[in-house]
């Protein structure tokens, strides 16, 4: 594309999910016109899928905040900065002087850089004087942060997106990448045509499966015995590198006499996938030069989704499938800084690097960087502020770029602890179900407006730069956390994101050598020594962890925690589709809703015919606690007595039909296993969900 | 493995095209249907350039180097051979390509006429403008197959078919029923990399309208 025609050009980061594709916007005007793909990005190499590419109107909305909102009876009014600023500081003054600091909590978002989650981490912790700082990963990738920090040491993916043209053999469970990360997806396929063997494990037959070698379709929930079969099989089979073994691991005699009880005979009760498919995968993968391990939200939105996580690094490590090029363990980030916004220390219990709040030379090191006292005592964590909310002991929260009220589980449960609050900040580019209960609502920036870093799913700083300007009197998120810790009494010292970025640095070894200028356009690989070398491919030498080894972990399956009763017979799983993204605040308002303009409910076509559910019907899902009305769609790519449907839909409201139930170590919700009630009711819906008044 | 392109020697790793080895060399080779992220396709016969020992030109995209070889980019034969088969390509259009597009560009390097030599019929109008966001103007289809091979090896949505034979090739969306009506996963690779505009967006029309129309949200 020419110059001429736009009158400003920069190559970016993509702000949707965690692929990382580098972008280059192209404005005039002060709005962006097009955005194509940037050639020589390392994660997409000259493609983008149709969010990053065209869903940017989004950024000129008519709906965009562009002042400051404060509450007034049961409204909002326009507000100056100075007012709205002022407010904030006193509000939070008080209620940190009246009931402590650990009365206050805090939430980075993934969608945001490294830079405005470390700035928020730093303002809770420093200005307020708490560790309640949390970011939206707690309902997503947890688990695998957990999990791979226990097997191997490092929270992130072993390897990167190039290992996929150079595998043999690519596992996926539990994602659907042609959905959710279709960059990535589109590679798989290419590589599937070029002759690797995928096997997915899905309950619904993904897009995927039909280039793929073969298609294990589990029962919701029981990804665990599927995982533990699987290594069954290896073992038994002789399928195991005992020399990998040996030298680099340990705790595989725990594991070998877990897995006794986990024949293909034993898993297919449990799973329903046939015994011989379970053998035929096992082989596959176990007899493959290099196999590489790739999984989503499938996998970590359950009450054992850390231990399955732990369980697939089981199998890398029997097979020595980790450490060298094409054999890799590639969680998929659902959002663009899922990463980062982790590996920057918006967690209750870690700083940057996932040091813990208790380690006593770490918490001295921020000491002194930042030149006040640190608590110890690790914070909330997401679903921990809600209880303490309903509780009365959390009195105020400050949350940016995250739709807590949509996308977090059991809504009715967060809206009673978000009006429980004395005082309650929101900072979003749009109004939307969590802003009716705010009492400031600030106006922010979306991707495309600010500067920074996000880092992907292969562990990727990426360089972000602005294409435009902030609509109205919208400020960059960094401007906005910075000032209010200023007016708290604690300056950070900052004048661009950059010199974050650089304090992240001298802080955190791993992000050693990361700066601006070593980024340039391919960006670096964490851990980035000090002279600046990345880090593609992790655990080609020692492990790291505190022994050097990789660790086996001998855990059975347990049953997950819903469950089909004669009340409530299907299995809801919900997830994402193509054209939009999470919350959808951002596809929502864009031509992706001329293309999909509501969430469907997929059901198979027995289940349909039992029900009286005809392709398209209006159908009322209830589960244990709410219910929501959505059209049907007959399939036969989901298992007979399984549903599924996505949740990009304030009209639908899917979460409130999602329980407490959450992953025994790290909190993530159970987002996949619902048991529901699903019956026709009518031709157009007797019941909508209360909506935001636009 | 040693080749001399322009009088210049230099090494290229085995295999290597001589469009390779002319990037290498910093040496301009025309190209239409060449796009780097896809394979090789031989079809436009722009990118001719002259081999010492070979009969006629032949193409740098699909050529593999061999040792020795000596390479003129800018061979006589070659250039006027190119320049003709872009003349052609426009004679076929009812309106000249935007200033801007690739071939526009590789038109105004060759110097080919900005009226072509040869009159005669032109490609028909047609337009889909269905989709919110991808713009097909079959008429200024030149058949390269960029778009197909796009949808084909980078997506693998396999929606875009070549469709018609001679005069009549264009490229068709599903059963030329339109991308709504395609396996079209709306990534946007054939826009990106069709040298014409026959595929373009939505958003980039208007703004060479000089209407710059956001859609409402």
């Amino acid at each position: 594309m020419s110059a001429e025609r736009f009158d400003h050009e920069v190559t970016t980061t993509c702000g949707y999910c965690g692929v990382g594709c580098r972008l280059e916007a192209h404005a005039a005007g002060g709005r962006i016109v097009s955005i194509s793909p940037a050639l020589d990005g390392p994660a997409n190499e000259g493609h983008t899928c149709l969010k990053g590419r065209f869903a940017h109107q989004f950024t000129r909305s008519r709906d965009r905040l562009t002042s400051p909102l404060i509450r007034e009876g049961d409204g909002f009014r326009v507000a100056s900065w100075a007012e709205a600023y002022a407010r904030i500081a006193s509000e939070l003054t008080r209620i940190k002087q009246r009931y402590g600091p650990d009365a206050i909590a805090g939430l980075a978002s993934s969608r945001a850089t490294n830079e405005d989650c470390y700035a928020m981490a730093r303002l809770m912790r420093a200005a307020i004087g708490t560790n309640n700082i949390d970011n939206c990963s707690r309902v997503c990738h947890s688990p695998t942060s957990y999990a791979m920090r226990r097997s191997f040491g490092l929270s992130g993916a072993t390897g990167s997106f190039t290992d996929i043209d150079h595998c043999d053999v690519a596992l996926l469970i539990g994602v659907n990448p042609t959905q959710g990360h279709p960059v990535v997806g589109a590679r798989l396929k290419q590589a599937a045509l070029r002759g690797c063997r995928l096997i997915t494990i899905d309950p619904r037959r993904i897009e995927l499966s039909d280039y793929a070698a073969l298609h294990l379709a589990p029962r919701p929930g029981t990804n665990a015995a599927v995982v533990l079969g699987l290594c069954h099989v290896v073992a038994r089979d002789g399928l195991i590198d005992s020399g990998f073994i040996a030298e680099r691991t340990s705790g595989y005699a725990e594991l070998e006499t877990l897995l006794d009880a986990y024949s293909p005979a034993a898993v297919e009760e449990i799973t329903g996938i046939p015994a011989a498919d379970i053998e035929r995968a096992a082989h596959l993968y176990g007899e493959a030069d290099a196999a590489s391990l790739l999984w989503g939200l499938g996998v970590t939105e359950h009450r054992y989704g850390s231990e399955v996580v732990q369980l697939l690094g089981n199998l890398a490590l029997m097979t020595g499938n980790v450490g060298r090029d094409g054999a890799a363990l590639l969680p998929l980030r659902g959002q663009n800084n899922v990463q980062g916004s982790s590996d920057m220390g918006a967690l209750p219990d870690t700083y940057t690097a996932y040091r813990s709040v208790a380690d006593e030379s770490t918490a001295q090191r921020f000491e002194e960087a930042w030149g006040v006292p640190l608590s110890r005592r690790p914070g909330l964590r997401i679903p921990e502020m809600f209880d303490a909310a309903i509780a009365g002991e959390l009195k105020a929260m400050y949350v940016f770029g995250e739709d807590i009220a949509q996308t977090d589980p059991d809504t009715a449960h967060v809206q009673a602890a978000l009006e429980n609050l004395e005082f309650f900040v929101c900072q979003e580019i749009f109004e939307n179900e969590t802003t009716r209960y705010a009492d400031v609502i600030l106006p922010a920036s979306s991707f495309l407006e600010k500067t920074g870093t996000f880092i992907n799913a292969e562990r990727r700083f990426q360089v972000v730069e602005p294409a435009i300007d902030p609509p109205g009197g919208a400020k960059t998120d960094f401007e906005i956390i910075t000032t209010i810790s200023r007016m708290l009494g604690h300056d950070m010292g900052w004048a661009t994101p950059w010199d974050a970025l650089d304090e992240v640095a001298r802080l955190t070894p791993h992000y050693a050598g990361v700066s601006r200028e070593r980024l340039g356009r391919r960006g670096l690989q964490w851990p980035v020594s000090p002279d600046g070398v990345d880090s593609p491919t992790l655990y080609r030498t020692p492990f790291e962890t505190a022994d050097g080894l990789g660790h086996f972990a001998a855990l059975p399956y347990k049953a997950p925690g819903d469950a089909p009763d004669d009340e409530f017979p299907l299995v809801l799983v919900t997830g994402r589709v193509l054209q939009h993204y999470n919350a959808g605040t951002m596809t929502r308002r864009t031509g992706n809703i001329e293309l999909v303009d509501q969430d469907r409910l997929e059901i198979h076509p027995d289940d349909a015919a039992r029900l009286w559910i005809g392709d398209g019907d209006t159908v009322s899902v209830r589960s244990r606690v709410g219910r929501t009305e959505l059209r049907a769609t007959v399939t036969d790519r989901i298992e007979p007595g399984h549903v599924f449907t996505s949740f990009h839909f304030p009209q639908t409201r899917t979460n409130l039909l999602i329980g407490q139930s959450s992953d025994i170590n790290t909190a993530c919700p159970e987002y996949k296993v619902v048991a529901v009630d699903v019956r026709p009711v009518s031709e157009r819906p007797a019941f909508t969900p209360e909506l935001v008044v636009a | 493995m040693r080749v001399t392109i322009d009088g210049a020697a230099l090494e290229v790793p085995d295999g290597g095209t001589i469009l390779e080895a002319a990037g290498l060399a910093g040496a301009w080779v025309p190209t239409l249907c060449f796009d780097e992220r896809l394979a090789p396709f031989g079809a436009c016969r722009v990118c001719l350039v002259g081999v010492e020992g070979a009969p006629n030109p032949l193409p740098a995209c699909t050529t593999v180097c061999r040792d020795g070889m000596r390479i003129d980019t800018s061979d006589a034969t070659a250039r006027r051979v190119a320049g003709a088969v872009v003349e052609l390509v426009l004679s076929e259009l009812a309106s000249p390509p935007a200033a801007h597009t690739e071939l526009a560009r590789v038109a105004a390097r060759l110097q080919v006429p900005e009226r072509p030599r040869w009159t005669g019929a032109t490609h028909p109008v047609r337009h889909e403008l269905e989709h919110p966001y991808l713009t097909f103007r079959h008429e200024l289809c030149i058949s390269c197959g960029r778009c197909v091979r796009a949808c084909d090896e980078l997506q693998g949505a396999f929606a875009l078919s070549a469709t018609g034979r001679g005069f009549e090739a264009n490229v068709g969306a599903g059963l030329d029923t339109g991308f709504l009506e395609s396996t079209c996963v709306s990534c946007g690779a054939c826009a990106d990399t069709c040298p014409t505009e026959a595929i373009s967006e939505h958003l980039l029309l208007s703004l060479a309208d000089g209407v710059m129309a956001v859609p409402e949200a």
